[in-house]
């Protein structure tokens, strides 16, 4: 059976499952104009900048491409940039413009101050959201999919229940033709071996294992226990005791197809099928880097509850705990208790989901965009100077 | 009766999915069979030992390593942070290693 679900086609070919209009900031700096532009005006996301100003090198350059990164993403119909000076606001536009999308920039030092960037910007954004919201949905073919594969407040149900319907779900995409990547670095300390045998070849194998290694002396370097992070607090009291008891839960959201390629921070897939993301662990910096990427849709397992999902990417909150589906149902999507508490067969859980998934890309709310739970934040890999 | 499910046929772990009492029997489910009986007051989604586990002996989850134990564990104890320790990223250990 082909499977489709409903999105919005993009010039550059992608499909977006929201057709939203990102304010974005170039720099940190800017943040409170951006903020006053998206409140403005219904139909935009908030995407804050974070730095940018005082970066150098590889740091600086994986903000800027990841900052391009969330407005390439097919959920973003068009772009307003809010910058400080023009310069770096164009180096940004420069990134963005190929998509065919429409951006427009206002930068506060030009526009003369405050008020009149937030009157430029709010003026700016309302043309874009009226051009944009013309636009219809229509069917698409599921290998036009890129999911987001994440994790948050982890238990060991996570690693008995919803990691694993994830996983039904994942070999679904990627069996249509789709793409998926899962990211969080640490978390494969202990499961890496595993997850290395499906790489595609020995190259992918190595840059896959390097990346695992290379986190791990550097933690060794500094001295550091990572169980001073990783567990954390809430994911001891869910019961998992290692990072690797975590490591070899968390892998099953990637559910059993071949890795066919590793990734830096913020950067897409360019072949269908499965991917790994070097990057950080903790959500928001992680579900931020995977919207980056392009994934339109992240699927996040939750054990005792993480809130938290992003304004470009919609995410997917599934857990399996009955008490977290109790006791914080308000930001829960998807309940897969059934395969804990009845015997549910993990294949019937996870079609459950996959039918789900259809719903929401083809524009079903989710609780964090309901109740606009929402954060981004690139990760920093360097000091600024 | 509480219940605890077993990943591995290999595993000495079995994790609860109902809170357990000390004294009280936990009916085994997945690759384990039978009862165990819980020696400690245990919560929900921790983990018992499914047999006496020696310190410094593997503990088996999914049929792999997740940690160490890092002092004599009795069948039916609480498996966790007070008697397991990772093994992967300890900086802290480096000299020793």
């Amino acid at each position: 059976m082909k499977h489709t679900f409903l999105g919005y086609e993009r010039p550059d070919g992608a499909v977006g499952v929201r057709n939203a209009v990102a304010v974005v900031s170039v720099m940190d700096n800017c943040n409170p104009v951006t903020r006053a532009v998206a409140q403005a005006v219904h139909g935009t996301v908030y995407l804050p900048g974070s730095y940018i100003r005082g970066q150098l090198g590889r740091d600086r350059q994986i903000t800027l491409q990841a900052t391009a990164g969330l407005c390439l993403n097919p959920n973003i119909a068009g772009v307003v940039l809010i910058g400080l000076e023009p310069r770096t606001t164009e180096e940004l536009r420069a990134l963005v413009a190929p998509s065919g999308k429409p951006v427009e920039a206002v930068d506060i030092q030009i526009a003369g101050g405050t008020i009149a960037a937030i009157a430029h910007g709010t003026r700016a954004a309302a043309r874009i959201v009226r051009k944009v919201s013309a636009q219809r949905r229509t069917e698409f073919d599921l290998s036009r999919l890129r999911l987001g594969l994440e994790c948050g407040g982890s238990d060991t149900t996570s690693g008995l229940a919803s990691n694993p319907a994830i996983g039904v779900v994942t070999d679904r995409v990627i069996e249509a033709g789709g793409q998926a990547i899962i990211t969080e670095t640490s978390e494969f300390f202990g499961a890496e071996h595993l997850f290395a045998e499906r790489a595609v070849d020995a190259a992918v194998r190595e840059r896959f294992l390097s990346e695992i290694t290379g986190l791990e002396q550097q933690i060794m370097a500094l001295g550091i226990d990572l169980r001073g992070s990783n567990p954390t607090p809430d994911n001891i009291r869910g019961g998992l005791s290692t990072i690797e008891e975590k490591a070899l839960g968390a892998m099953a959201k990637a559910g059993s197809a071949p890795l066919t390629a590793v990734l830096t921070y913020g950067e897409s897939p360019r072949r269908p099928g499965l991917h790994f993301m070097a990057g950080p662990a903790p959500a928001v910096e992680s579900i931020t880097g995977l919207a980056a990427g392009g994934c339109q849709i992240c699927l996040f397992s939750t054990g005792v509850g993480n809130p938290i999902g992003h304004p470009v990417s919609t995410v997917i909150k599934v857990s399996g705990n009955r008490n977290t589906l109790d006791g914080f149902s308000d930001n829960v999507d998807f309940d897969v208790s059934g395969i804990v508490e009845r015997n549910q067969a993990l294949d019937d859980a996870g079609s459950q989901l996959f039918d789900y998934l259809l719903a929401v890309a083809s524009g079903e709310l989710t609780t964090s965009e309901i109740l606009d739970t929402r954060e981004s934040a690139i990760s920093r890999f360097g000091p600024s100077m | 009766m509480a219940r605890a499910i077993v990943l591995h046929a290999a595993d000495n772990v079995a994790t609860l999915v109902d809170p357990g009492s000390k004294g009280e029997k936990v009916q085994l489910s997945g690759k384990g069979k039978g009862e165990a009986v819980l020696a400690a007051d245990i919560p929900f989604g921790h983990k018992l030992a499914t047999r006496a586990i020696a310190r410094g002996e593997p503990i088996l989850k999914y049929g792999k390593t997740i940690g160490s134990a890092t002092g004599a564990i009795a069948a039916g104890e609480h498996v966790h942070v007070h008697n397991v320790e990772a093994l992967r990223a300890r900086g802290d250990k480096r000299e020793a290693s």
